[in-house]
């Protein structure tokens, strides 16, 4: 099916297809994955007894841990010859990393929805679009600027330069779409407004915001600010990449990829399916992906659906911007950052000492910050505990 | 057009079929693809009535179809080519194709079976010039598109073929595949059932793969001829597995 045509699919075609696409997926990942066997046969569940999207709600989750706990390549359906890019995520000094890999077509995959994605917030190959995103968002840079030479636009790759450097590149290159996060767009507001640049002469017209959430309020001051159109797009690195969920001109909540993943909403106590309207977890089972097939992800993001068709003609299901997390992880600036891991980072560097510690985040010049409160005591301030690496 | 839920096909006690859920769309060619004996003769048959399944729902143009008798699905508008060309070998050509028209009936009945005889015989001039021929005595490439031709006769809207390239030379394999696709751009929908799985995926538009019963992998034609998966298991590329995976 056409990549466009299937987001417009009537009700009764998306049951049909999610049924075939739940079956084959529950199917392979029972035969091909040792992890998944595991779980189903512990689960008492037989693949053919999985008959339609209800039957979902029957299935085990899988968490971030079974992931990282699988490490390096137990989570892999597919034998490693047929894996041609590999990224890791979640690099802390306590638990292995989750290590993800691409098949050619998962790599397809995620730059066709990347551009579609792209293509819905009304990038066209004349654009000139720039990407301006902190190291800890490469894997998302990466699939953003592939999808967007996927689809013919001039593409400026994220890169380390200084705000400084990147505003004079937004400036002279001509940037029309900028795609980030949004607290990097307020902050660069911000400076376009001190540096006294006439924002009617820039060439930007758009702004796609990804990474965090984009509340109303911010959306009103970047739009009002910058006077420009904002769009919003929602991924997660275990899934699909940065095409999962993205506004139409509608802005009424993100479209989600119902032709390469299942959404649910959960309660994340007690792990209920919840119905549409309702806030929950949202938990992501993938029908598509072939080399880290995914049932149930737990993303620990809270949203709820809306399962009524759009006003842009799209059927696909929308989820709200996301309004927090459940897991007690920091979203910064793009990047997840979990407590535990801050901990044990500061017991490193303090010899192996468990120190109290407070994660501050500040919203200095519009960048939010995160800053690292550390009690410490003479013993180490003195300098008498034996000195570990710092990394 | 046809939408098949949690069919279940069983030999005896045994299952054959196992929870599949396919969709072939109004103008679409959709290709089957696994390996011996995965089922997918016996999915075919059981969407033609002739094997009732256990379970399950094939609905057709939505009429619920599965358990129909094989006449009824006929005259709905679905017609197979079986595997390995059952043709009446005593009769002749023609005779064979009048028994495709069999279950036609309503106004211009003699009329349209004509028009659609024509069709055929433009498809396949060679069953033209053999038409008074016993169909026994045809090659099997001619047999084969016997089948095909007396298939068509049905005036089906959806046309079911089981391995049509079975044992044919390169050269008229090819002609059968141009042969599907023609038909396919008149407007019938195509359902095809094939060992060769480069040929199928290169005139369909989607695709399925069947591993003892049930589906493991579905997607564009497109993308399943470039899967290495599929690649390495039936199309016939180094199907050892050389890598770990753990
Ligand atoms: N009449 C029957 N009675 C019992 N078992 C049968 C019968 N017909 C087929 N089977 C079994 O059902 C399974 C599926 O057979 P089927 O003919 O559907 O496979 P297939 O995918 O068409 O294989 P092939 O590529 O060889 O044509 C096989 O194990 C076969 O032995
Ligand atoms: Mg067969």
């Amino acid at each position: 099916m056409e990549n466009d045509k299937v987001e417009y699919l009537p009700e009764d075609a998306w049951r049909q297809w999610h049924t075939e696409l739940l079956q084959s997926t529950v199917n392979r990942v029972y035969e091909r994955m040792p992890f998944y066997k595991k779980v189903l046969d512990e689960a008492g569940i037989r693949p053919e007894e999985i008959r339609s999207m209800e039957d979902l709600k029957a299935l085990p989750f899988t968490s971030r841990t079974d992931l990282a706990s699988n490490y390096p390549y137990g989570f892999f359906a597919v034998p490693l010859r047929d894996i041609v890019r590999i990224h890791t995520l979640g690099t802390s000094a306590s638990t292995n990393p989750i290590v993800l890999g691409y098949t050619a077509q998962d790599l397809n995959n995620r730059k066709w929805l990347t551009r579609r994605f792209l293509v819905t917030c009304g990038v066209t190959p004349e654009d000139i679009v720039q990407i301006c995103l902190d190291p800890g968002m490469a894997i998302p840079g990466q699939d953003l600027k592939e999808g967007a030479e996927a689809l013919g636009a001039l593409v400026i790759p994220p890169d380390p330069l200084s705000t400084k450097t990147r505003l004079q590149v937004l400036v002279d290159f001509k940037t029309s779409v900028l795609i980030t996060t949004p607290s990097y767009a307020r902050y660069l507001m911000r400076h376009l407004v001190q540096n006294g640049l006439p924002l009617a002469s820039l060439s930007l017209k758009r702004l796609i915001l990804v990474g965090e959430t984009l509340d109303e309020e911010t959306r009103r001051e970047i739009e009002l600010g910058l006077d420009m159109e904002t769009r919003a797009g929602y991924g997660v690195s275990e899934a699909t990449g940065p095409g999962l969920a993205y506004e139409c001109p509608c802005k009424c909540g993100l479209h989600l990829s119902l032709d390469h993943i299942i959404p649910e909403v959960i309660d994340p106590c007690s792990g209920q399916q919840l119905g549409p309207g309702h806030w929950g977890e949202l938990a992501i089972t993938t029908v598509t992906t072939r080399s880290n097939p995914l049932i149930r992800f737990r993303t620990g993001d809270l949203t709820r659906l809306n399962i009524e068709p759009c006003e842009c003609g799209r059927t696909t299901w929308r989820m709200a911007p996301v309004r927090g997390r459940t897991d007690g992880l920091l979203a910064i600036r793009g990047v997840l950052i979990d407590p535990a891991d801050t901990s044990n980072l500061i017991a490193m560097w303090a010899g192996g000492k468990r120190l109290p510690f407070l994660m501050v985040l500040s919203d200095k010049d519009y960048l939010t910050r995160l800053e690292l409160w550390i009690a410490i005591n003479e013993e180490i301030f003195s300098g008498s505990l034996p000195h570990s690496t710092t990394g | 057009m046809l939408n098949i839920r949690n069919l279940h096909t069983k030999y005896g006690p045994i299952s054959v079929i196992r929870n599949v859920s396919l969709h072939v769309d109004e103008g679409e060619t959709v290709c089957l693809i696994g390996a011996n004996g995965a089922g997918k003769t016996t999915l075919l048959l059981t969407i033609s009535g002739l094997i009732k399944p256990s379970s399950g729902s094939i609905v057709f143009d939505g009429n619920e179809i599965s358990g129909m008798r094989p006449e009824r699905v006929v005259q709905l508008g679905i017609s197979q080519a079986p595997e390995g060309r059952q043709i009446f070998a005593p009769l002749s050509v023609l005779e064979n194709l009048r028994l495709g028209a069999f279950h036609r009936h309503g106004k211009n009945r003699e009329e349209n079976i004509a028009r659609d005889l024509n069709e055929v015989f433009r498809l396949f001039p060679r069953l033209h010039e053999k038409r008074e021929q016993m169909a026994g005595t045809l090659s099997g490439g001619e047999q084969q598109m016997l089948a095909i031709g007396r298939a068509i006769m049905a005036n089906p809207r959806l046309l079911l073929l089981d391995e049509p390239s079975l044992g044919l030379a390169p050269r008229l394999v090819d002609t059968i595949m141009d042969t599907i696709k023609t038909l396919n751009n008149r407007g019938i929908t195509i359902l095809l059932v094939e060992q060769n799985a480069k040929k199928a995926l290169k005139i369909s538009n989607r695709g399925y793969v069947l591993e003892t019963g049930r589906i493991i992998l579905q997607g564009k034609s497109s993308e399943l001829s470039e899967d290495s998966e599929v690649r390495r298991a039936y199309l016939g590329k180094d199907y050892k597995e050389i890598s770990q995976r753990h």
